[in-house]
C-alpha cells in the first residue's frame, strides 16, 4: 500500500481520488481538510516539505504539495483544487516551518491565498507589482519597471521614463 | 626681516611697469618656435637624453587602454566566465586589466555579466552613474545584450542597452572566455581611436 492509498484509507472522506504523478503517489483532497490531511500526512512520518506548485489551470487553480520522508524514504504529493475566482486554501506553516516561503512564493506568482499564513506578501517581485505573472490572464502588453526611491525602496512603475536611455 | 645680519627690505614689484605685450608669431618658423617644441628639442640634444615626439590624444588613449580596471559585479552565470577570465589560464593581466575593483568610483569599465532583471536595472544604472569619467560597458552573453532565452519574460530588462550605453557586445550563452579577450582586444581598438588625433590622421 503506498501513501496516498494509506491516506486514502485512513481519512476516506477527505481524498477524493488518488493516482500517480510523474512516478509519485499522489492524493487529490477536498481544499477544506487541508489542515487535516496535513496533520495525518505529518504523523504518518513526512517530515519534509520539498515544494509548493500552484498551477492556473484557466478555469481552476490545482495547487499540489510534495512531501519527502527522510525516515521510510518516500515521496507523496497532494493535490487540491480551487476555485479560480477565489483561490483560497488553509496555510500549513503551523505543521511544516518551511511552508512559509513556499506559500509566500506560490501567493506572489500565482496569486493562490494562503489563510492563516503569519506573513503573506511578495517574496520575489516588488511591493507594488500588478498581477500575479504565472496566471494565464497576466496582462504581458503592459512592461513594468522598478526604479528606487528615496530610502532605497522599490517603486513600480509602467512609463519607466527615469530608468530607459530612449522612449 | 633680520636675516644673517644683513637687513632685506620686501621686494615690491611695479606691475605697470612689465610689458605683456608680445609679437605675435607670424612665419610658420616663429609659430613653431612659440611653443618651446624646438628650445625643448635642443635642449634634450644637449643633455644627450632620449626624446619621444606624440600627440597627447595617443598617449591618453595609450595610458587608458593600458590600465584599464574593471568594477567587481557579476550578475548571472556569466560572471563565472569572468572569473576564468580573470585566472591564469586566460590572465587579462596581460591587459592590465586584473585590478578588479570593489569600489565603482575607481573603474573604469563594467562588464553587464549575465541577466538584468527588472529589479536589478536601477542598480546596475547606479553602478554605471557612480563610475567616474572616462567608462566604458561591455556587454556580455545573450542575456546582457537582448534579452537572451528571457527576452518574453515579465521580470527581465529586453537588453542592458535600454538604460546605459554600451561599447562592445559579446554574444554567447555564456561567451567562452576567447570570446571575451576577443571583445577585450575590440574594446582597446576603439578607446585607440578615441579624441581628434583619428580625425586629423595623426594616429596613423
Amino acid at each position: 500500500m503506498n501513501p496516498a492509498e494509506e491516506l486514502k484509507y485512513s481519512l476516506p472522506n477527505s481524498v477524493i481520488s488518488v493516482g500517480v504523478q510523474t512516478n509519485k503517489p499522489l492524493a487529490v483532497i477536498k481544499k477544506e481538510d487541508m489542515l487535516k490531511v496535513a496533520a495525518k500526512v505529518k504523523e504518518m512520518g513526512f517530515d519534509n516539505l520539498s515544494v509548493i506548485t500552484g498551477v492556473d489551470c484557466g478555469d481552476r487553480f490545482e495547487v499540489i504539495y510534495n512531501f519527502f520522508s527522510y525516515k521510510k524514504k518516500l515521496n507523496l504529493a497532494l493535490k487540491a483544487v480551487l476555485d479560480h475566482a477565489s483561490p483560497e486554501i488553509d496555510s500549513v506553516t503551523s505543521i511544516w516551518k518551511v511552508a512559509d516561503w513556499l506559500e509566500r512564493e506560490t501567493y506572489d506568482l500565482v496569486g493562490i491565498k494562503f489563510n492563516g499564513h503569519p506573513d503573506l506578501k511578495r517574496i520575489l517581485l516588488p511591493e507594488g507589482w500588478m498581477g500575479h505573472p504565472l496566471r494565464k490572464d497576466y496582462d504581458m502588453s503592459t512592461e513594468q519597471f522598478v526604479t528606487i526611491g528615496e530610502d532605497g525602496e522599490d517603486i513600480v512603475s509602467t512609463d519607466g521614463s527615469n530608468l530607459l536611455r530612449r522612449k | 626681516m633680520e636675516k644673517g645680519g644683513i637687513r632685506l627690505d620686501p621686494v615690491t614689484i611695479d606691475t605697470t611697469k612689465i610689458k605683456t605685450t608680445k609679437r605675435k608669431p607670424e612665419t610658420a618658423l616663429e609659430k613653431l618656435d612659440d611653443t618651446g617644441l624646438i628650445s625643448t628639442v635642443l635642449a634634450a640634444k644637449d643633455r644627450e637624453g632620449f626624446i619621444l615626439l606624440t600627440t597627447i590624444d595617443q598617449i591618453i588613449n595609450w595610458g587608458r587602454l593600458s590600465s584599464l580596471w574593471p568594477v567587481t559585479s557579476g550578475l548571472a552565470c556569466c560572471a563565472i566566465e569572468m572569473m576564468a577570465v580573470s585566472m591564469a589560464h586566460h590572465d587579462i593581466a596581460r591587459f592590465g586589466m586584473e585590478v578588479f575593483r570593489a569600489s565603482p568610483r575607481q573603474a573604469d569599465l563594467m562588464f553587464v555579466a549575465g541577466t538584468v532583471t527588472k529589479r536589478m536595472a536601477p542598480r546596475v544604472k547606479q553602478l554605471y552613474e557612480m563610475m567616474a569619467e572616462p567608462k566604458w560597458v561591455i556587454s556580455v552573453g545573450s542575456c546582457a545584450n537582448t534579452g537572451g532565452p528571457y527576452h518574453e519574460s515579465y521580470c527581465v530588462l529586453k537588453g542592458v542597452d535600454n538604460i546605459i550605453p554600451v561599447d562592445v557586445y559579446i554574444p554567447g550563452c555564456p561567451p567562452r572566455p576567447e570570446a571575451w579577450l576577443y571583445g577585450i582586444i575590440q574594446l582597446r581598438q576603439k578607446i585607440k581611436n578615441e579624441g581628434y588625433g583619428v580625425k586629423w590622421g595623426l594616429n596613423k
